[in-house]
């Protein structure tokens, strides 16, 4: 650039100047409009947005999909695109180094390869549509970043058109934008209508891709945030994995009824001489590890188990606030609302959370339990060999409600062999517990609080009773 | 009274040599577009304040993160906003940063005589991208975890050093507790120490040559 084109642009800065504006206010107060803008807009998203809550990170969870922060994603999504192409796409640094290298290196030297002192639109025409096509392309890649190469049935159909719009047609308008600039010498009109016409194409066959992929159904793993959440959670978790053989609250000394551990002494973890000695990472330590000596298999995700390290977390803190009387537990929501004369219980809102906690330890698949699932509606009303005697809606029969009243079932063939023996195994049910499912089984098992409350029978109040003065 | 204590001031600092140098400049004709390089600045000093009122829970060890990332959104009075402002701030300032860039790049004003406040431009991005990555390790969560475990893996696909590059990121084959240290590290001393070194000299270069005007067809 020699001196005559730069005295030529320092005087079209200087009469742009002498008919502009002032630093103050005029354009201070701009900046203060748009920061405060911001300001307002960052307080609405962290109060009605907020940080999704996350379980903390398990080395061993080697199940989990990994994914980058949203605005690494389409560089993600390149190399998926990238690794398909034959022979090429198997170097792997081409794509992750090589590429984005270029592209970067470009846009630093930037000033030192458009050299031209020009800078209205019309005149840089290609630098305009090389980057309107990246950015399009960095925004595809983007959004479509969940759709994956190849389809869970292995077809290539959505691979391909992510190629097309990601990959083969950025290339050929680069190309031939480029052609046009040097070779062609092409009007800016038609420079113009080839980027338009790139990125429009671009952006339906990304959409088709959009269109053709079936939302994933994204598992919400739950995370418990409050200390009232993480001791239920414990709870529930511990209700599953342990009340079987340290039942429900801890204190089994010698195991009963759990095949291959009959009769084995065990402490009870609810005991002083555990919860006092015991920190909190080795009561973490021994869940996770187990005891293979005593019998206890390893719990934790990274020794074959299936606890990952926030569900340990929780077992321990449930431990510590229920059992360790150094702790003051805080209130916690009863596990079924209580209730009135003649109130009907509903499936969702008392059986659900009562057979989480006392029977599906047992009641789950891969237990010994006669076939008897007891993790939904459909199986608990369905399942197991004795699945027409279970449960009979509005029979009292109903060798469900026999065995967690005490009473076990014979076998009719051997009057003298238990068919059924009395549940739960270890310590009876609470006669409040009982009498859910009493009321739930005699009044026709209703599924939804709705359905319940239908059949809710309201007794005659007493008149004498509310009369008084 | 106010008057003296303003000569007195004035004399000392040049406040008005300030006022005539700094903020009562001419400008071109401004444009809304103009005012997302104040944006950025505006999102590096909120999550500048923020970040250093996290700092006083959070602990940068695998055992303590992710509890006191915890603790600050269920414990600390307002920690679940400064956390939030934090978390958005980060999202806002890479999507304001890059339009930025995207506008310097369109009016082209990139040109003579401001070569330089671009070159310093394209590191505070990279910068901004850098405390992005940085930044999400350390709640110690599930996303966090695996996002950097295939973020470094990328960068140690680089041919010869990639290994070795690998290593320097993660202060051994795994991430660690020292991965964690060294992000934590990276994420609140070295990148914001060069981000706000590198943003001196960009605003002084901006006060240099003053805001580049709108082109139009005569440019």
């Amino acid at each position: 650039m020699n001196d005559e084109t730069k005295k030529k642009i320092n005087a079209r800065y200087e009469s742009e100047l002498n008919k502009g504006e002032r630093f103050w206010p005029d354009s201070i107060y701009k900046d203060l409009i748009v920061s405060l803008g911001i300001f307002v807009l960052l307080i609405l998203l962290a109060t009605f947005i907020g940080v999704s809550p996350e379980p903390k990170a398990d080395p061993s969870d080697t199940s989990y999909i990994p994914r980058p922060e949203w605005y690494f994603l389409f560089i993600f999504k390149f190399l998926a695109i990238y690794g398909q192409i034959p022979i090429l796409g198997k170097i792997e640094w081409i794509a992750t180094v090589a590429i984005p290298g270029v592209a970067v290196g470009l846009l630093t030297l930037l000033p030192f390869i458009e050299k031209r002192p020009d800078r209205h639109y019309v005149k840089r025409i290609l630098p305009i549509s090389i980057m309107i096509i990246m950015v399009v392309g960095i925004v595809l890649l983007t959004f479509t970043s969940e759709v994956p190469t190849v389809a869970a049935d292995g077809s290539k159909m959505l691979g391909i058109l992510q190629s097309i719009s990601g990959l083969i047609i950025p290339t050929l308008a680069y190309i031939a934008l480029i052609l046009m600039s040097y070779v062609f010498k092409s009007s800016t009109r038609t420079m113009i209508w080839t980027t338009v016409l790139a990125s429009v194409s671009m952006i339906i066959v990304s959409g088709t891709v959009l269109a053709l992929h079936p939302k994933p159904v994204v598992e919400e793993t739950e995370v418990a945030t409050t200390l009232v959440d993480q001791i239920t959670a414990g709870q529930d978790l511990y209700s599953i994995h342990c009340t079987e053989c340290h039942g429900d609250d801890g204190s089994v000394a010698i195991i009963e009824g759990v095949e291959g551990l009959e009769g084995e002494e065990i402490t009870p973890i609810n005991s002083k001489d555990v919860l006092y000695t015991i920190t909190d990472s080795a009561m973490y330590e021994v869940i996770a590890y187990g005891r293979p000596n005593a019998g206890m298999t390893p719990f934790g995700k990274a020794y074959g188990g299936e606890l990952s390290k926030s569900e340990i977390d929780y077992m321990t803190i449930f431990m510590r606030y229920m059992w360790d009387d150094r702790f003051e537990a805080p209130v916690i929501a009863p596990l079924f609302p209580a209730l009135a004369d003649g109130e009907v219980p509903s499936y969702d809102v008392h059986i659900a959370p009562i057979a989480k906690r006392y029977c599906i330890s047992c009641h789950r698949a891969g237990k010994e339990n006669n076939n008897y699932l007891m993790t939904s509606y459909e199986e608990i009303l369905t399942t197991g060999d004795n699945a027409e005697n279970n449960i009979i809606a509005g029979d009292e029969k109903s060798y469900l409600l026999q065995v967690i009243q005490e009473h076990a079932i014979m076998n009719p063939d051997k009057p003298d062999e238990e068919l059924i023996g009395v549940m739960p195994p270890s310590k009876a049910l609470k006669p409040n517990v009982v009498d859910v499912f009493v009321r739930w089984i005699m009044n026709g098992v209703p599924q939804t609080a709705d359905e319940a409350a239908a059949l809710f029978a309201v007794p005659t109040p007493e008149p004498a009773a509310t009369a008084a003065p | 009274m106010w008057k003296k204590v303003y000569e007195w001031l004035d004399e000392r600092l040049g406040l008005n040599d300030m006022y005539t140098n700094l903020l009562d400049r001419p400008e071109p004709t401004g444009n809304w577009w103009n005012t997302l390089g104040s944006a950025s600045l505006f999102l590096f000093v909120m999550q500048g304040l923020t970040g250093i009122f996290l700092t006083v829970y959070y602990t940068p060890s695998p055992d303590h993160a992710y509890d006191s990332v915890q603790y600050i959104m269920e414990g600390v009075a307002f920690g679940w906003l400064i956390r939030g402002i934090h978390h958005w701030g980060a999202t806002l300032m890479v999507i304001v940063v890059f339009i930025h860039m995207l506008r310097v790049f369109f009016t082209a004003s990139f040109k003579y005589p401001r070569e330089l406040t671009w070159l310093i431009g394209i590191g505070l991005l990279l910068m901004t991208l850098g405390m992005g990555f940085t930044g999400y390790l350390l709640p110690w969560n599930q996303r966090a975890f695996w996002a950097t475990t295939v973020g470094t893996q990328i960068a140690g696909s680089v041919p010869f050093v990639g290994e070795f590059i690998l290593k320097a990121l993660r202060g051994g084959p795994d991430l660690s507790a020292l991965t964690l240290q060294r992000f934590f590290s990276a994420h609140i001393w070295m990148l914001p120490a060069m981000l706000a070194g590198l943003i001196g000299v960009h605003l002084f270069l901006i006060i240099k040559h003053g805001e580049s005007h709108f082109p139009t067809k005569e440019d």
